[in-house]
C-alpha cells in the first residue's frame, strides 16, 4: 500500500510549487480582472467585464498591443534569419567557430539589466559610442532614445543582440543533426550552395524554426527589462510594451482589476498564437519519420 | 578538437571580441575615474567599485542575489530530480496527466502570475521576505521535463538490482539515479541558478525594502536614480554593471559546455 503512494511524494513538492504558482493564479487572475479592487479598499465589487470594456477603449492598450506586435514582427523573423545564416557556418567543431559561438552566445546569459543599461550609455545622446562614431565621420548628434521612431528600433536591436547567440546555438545542434548524406546526394547532383541550403538545410531544420519562431514571439510579446531600463515606454508610448502597460496598471497605479483583465488578454493572445502557429506550420514541421 | 587554420581562428576572436565591444568597453570605463572619463583621458581607479560596494549597498545586493539564486536553484533542482525520477520510473494513476501538467507549464506565460502572486504573498506577510522573492521561483518544468527524458535513458536493470537487495525508492534515487544523471543535473542547476540570477521583474514588484534588493533591481535603481542625460556617473554605474555580470561570466567561462549542452538538448531531441 505504501508502495503505491511512493510516486505521488516525489512529484509531490513540484507539483504543489506548480499549482500554486502557476495554475491558481491563472484562475485567480480571471476572477480578480471582473472585479474592482486598489489594493486598499477593504471588499472588491463584481463588476462584469467594465474592465475588459474600459481596456479595449483605452487608447493605451491599443498602443502598446500595435507597438508589441511591431517589436515582434521586425525582430522576429530577423533574429531567426541572422541566426541560421550565422549557425551554417559555425556548425563545425573546430577551434575559430567554438571560438565565436562562445562570444555570440555570452549576451544571452548575461543580464538583461546590464546589457540594457550598458546600451543605453551606447546609445545616450551625450557620452554615447554611437554617437562618438558618429561625430568621427562628421554625422551630427542622433537622439537614439528620445526619438520614437528610432527608440524602438535600439530596442529591437538590443534584443537582437541579446538572444542571438541563443537561435545560433539551438540552429547549430539542429543542423548537426542533420545527416551529411543527404549534403553529398545533393551536391552530386549538382545542386550549388544556395540552391543546397534551399532545398536540403531550410526544410530539415523547420522543426528547430518551428520551436524557435515559438519561443521568441512569445517572448517578444512578453519584453520588459529592456524597456523598464531604458525607455520606460517612451517617447510618448512609443515603447511602449504589453508587459510594461501591465506593471503600470497593477503596480504603479495599483488598479488590479484592469491590471488582471490586461493580463488575462495578454494570456489568451499567447495561447492562441501558439494554437494558431501549430495549425498553420504543424503539417510542414515533421519531416523525418 | 581538429586542427585550425590560425587565420580563421584570429578572424573569429577578433569578430567575437567587436561583438561584445559594447560590454568589453563598459568594464573598461568601470575602472576610469569620473574626471577622465568626461575629459576623454585615462586614468585607473578602483574608487568606481569601491563607491558601488560601499556607499550603494552592491556588497549586500550580490549577497542577497547568491543567497536567493542558491536557495531557488537548491529547492527548484531537488523538486525536478525527485519528480522527474517518479515520472520516469513508476507508472502510476494521474501520472501521465501531471507529466503534462507539468510540460504545459513550458508554455505558460509567466506575466498572468505576476498580480495574483503578488496578492497572495502579501496576505500571508511575505511580500519583502526572502521567502517571498524565492518560493515563486523554485518550480521549473523544463528541469523535470529535461531530467526525466535523462533517467529514462538510464538502464532499469540497475534499479531492480538494488531493489532485489532491499533498497527503497528513496536509497535508489539517491545511490544510483542522482549519481549517474549528474551531468544532466549540474546543467539543469546551472541553467536554473542564471535564470534567478538575471530575473528582474519578479524582484522588482515583490521586493520594496533596500536591503532585500537583488543586484539586478540595485542596479535598474542605481541607474535610475538620476535619470537625466550627462548628470548619470557612468563610471559608478558601469561597476555596478559588471559586479551584476561577472558572477555568471566567470560561470560561464568555467561550464560553457554544460551549459549549452543542457539548452540544446532540450530544444532538439
Amino acid at each position: 500500500m505504501l508502495r503505491k503512494l511512493t510516486p505521488y511524494f516525489f512529484v509531490a513538492p513540484l507539483m504543489i510549487s506548480i499549482a500554486v504558482f502557476t495554475y491558481i493564479p491563472i484562475l485567480s487572475s480571471l476572477n480578480l480582472s471582473v472585479r474592482e479592487w486598489n489594493f486598499l479598499s477593504p471588499d472588491m465589487p463584481f463588476v462584469g467585464l467594465r474592465n475588459y470594456e474600459q481596456l479595449l477603449a483605452s487608447h493605451d492598450f491599443w498602443n502598446s498591443l500595435w507597438v508589441t506586435t511591431v517589436f515582434a514582427v521586425l525582430s522576429v523573423p530577423l533574429r531567426l534569419g541572422l541566426a541560421l545564416v550565422i549557425a551554417s557556418y559555425l556548425t563545425r567543431e573546430t577551434l575559430h567557430s567554438r571560438l565565436l559561438r562562445g562570444a555570440l552566445f555570452l549576451p544571452s546569459v548575461t543580464s538583461a539589466v546590464s546589457i540594457a543599461v550598458v546600451f543605453s550609455w551606447i546609445f545616450s545622446t551625450d557620452y554615447g559610442m554611437v554617437n562618438a562614431l558618429f561625430a568621427a565621420v562628421g554625422i551630427g548628434k542622433v537622439h537614439w532614445l528620445q526619438d520614437p521612431f528610432l527608440a524602438l528600433w535600439v530596442l529591437i536591436f538590443v534584443n537582437t543582440w541579446k538572444q542571438l547567440g541563443y537561435d545560433i546555438v539551438i540552429y547549430i545542434a539542429g543542423l548537426q543533426a542533420i545527416p551529411g548524406e543527404l549534403y553529398d546526394a545533393a551536391s552530386v547532383d549538382g545542386g550549388r550552395r544556395l540552391h543546397v541550403f534551399r532545398r536540403v538545410t531550410l526544410p530539415l531544420v523547420m522543426p528547430t524554426t518551428y520551436f524557435l519562431l515559438v519561443i521568441s514571439v512569445i517572448e517578444a510579446f512578453q519584453v520588459f527589462t529592456i524597456v523598464n531600463v531604458m525607455t520606460r515606454g517612451g517617447p510618448a508610448g512609443a515603447t511602449d510594451m504589453l508587459v510594461n502597460q501591465l506593471y503600470e496598471i497593477g503596480f504603479v497605479l495599483f488598479d488590479i482589476g484592469r491590471g488582471s483583465a490586461l493580463a488575462v488578454i495578454l494570456f489568451v493572445l499567447l495561447v492562441a498564437l501558439a494554437i494558431l502557429k501549430s495549425r498553420i506550420i504543424g503539417r510542414k514541421v515533421h519531416y523525418e519519420a | 578538437m581538429k586542427r585550425d587554420n590560425p587565420f580563421l581562428v584570429g578572424l573569429a576572436a577578433i569578430a567575437g571580441l567587436l561583438f561584445l565591444s559594447p560590454v568589453l568597453y563598459s568594464i573598461w570605463i568601470s575602472f576610469q575615474t569620473a574626471d577622465a572619463y568626461y575629459t576623454g583621458g585615462t586614468a585607473f581607479t578602483l574608487d568606481n567599485y569601491g563607491r558601488a560596494i560601499g556607499q550603494y549597498d552592491f556588497a549586500r545586493y550580490l549577497l542577497n542575489s547568491l543567497f536567493v539564486s542558491g536557495m531557488v536553484t537548491l529547492l527548484g533542482i531537488s523538486f525536478a530530480t525527485m519528480a522527474a525520477y517518479a515520472f520516469a520510473r513508476f507508472s502510476f494513476r494521474g501520472g501521465n496527466l501531471l507529466f503534462g501538467a507539468t510540460i504545459a507549464t513550458l508554455m505558460i506565460p509567466s506575466h498572468i502570475s505576476l498580480i495574483p502572486n503578488y496578492l497572495s504573498l502579501a496576505k500571508v506577510g511575505l511580500l519583502d521576505t526572502y521567502a517571498g522573492l524565492i518560493l515563486p521561483a523554485i518550480s521549473n518544468g523544463f528541469a523535470a521535463f529535461f531530467l526525466r527524458q535523462y533517467i529514462r535513458g538510464i538502464p532499469k536493470s540497475l534499479d531492480e538490482a538494488a531493489y532485489m537487495d532491499g533498497a527503497r525508492p528513496l536509497t535508489v534515487l539517491w545511490r544510483i539515479i542522482v549519481p549517474l544523471s549528474r551531468p544532466a543535473i549540474a546543467s539543469m542547476a546551472l541553467y536554473i541558478f542564471m535564470t534567478e540570477w538575471n530575473s528582474y521583474i519578479w524582484p522588482l514588484v515583490a521586493v520594496g525594502d533596500k536591503d532585500l534588493y537583488t543586484l539586478q533591481v540595485g542596479l535598474a535603481r542605481l541607474y535610475r536614480i538620476n535619470p537625466g542625460e550627462g548628470l548619470v556617473d557612468w563610471p559608478l554605474v558601469m561597476a555596478a554593471s559588471t559586479i551584476t555580470i561577472l558572477p555568471v561570466l566567470l560561470g560561464f567561462l568555467l561550464v560553457e559546455r554544460h551549459l549549452v549542452r543542457g539548452i540544446t538538448m532540450g530544444a532538439v531531441k
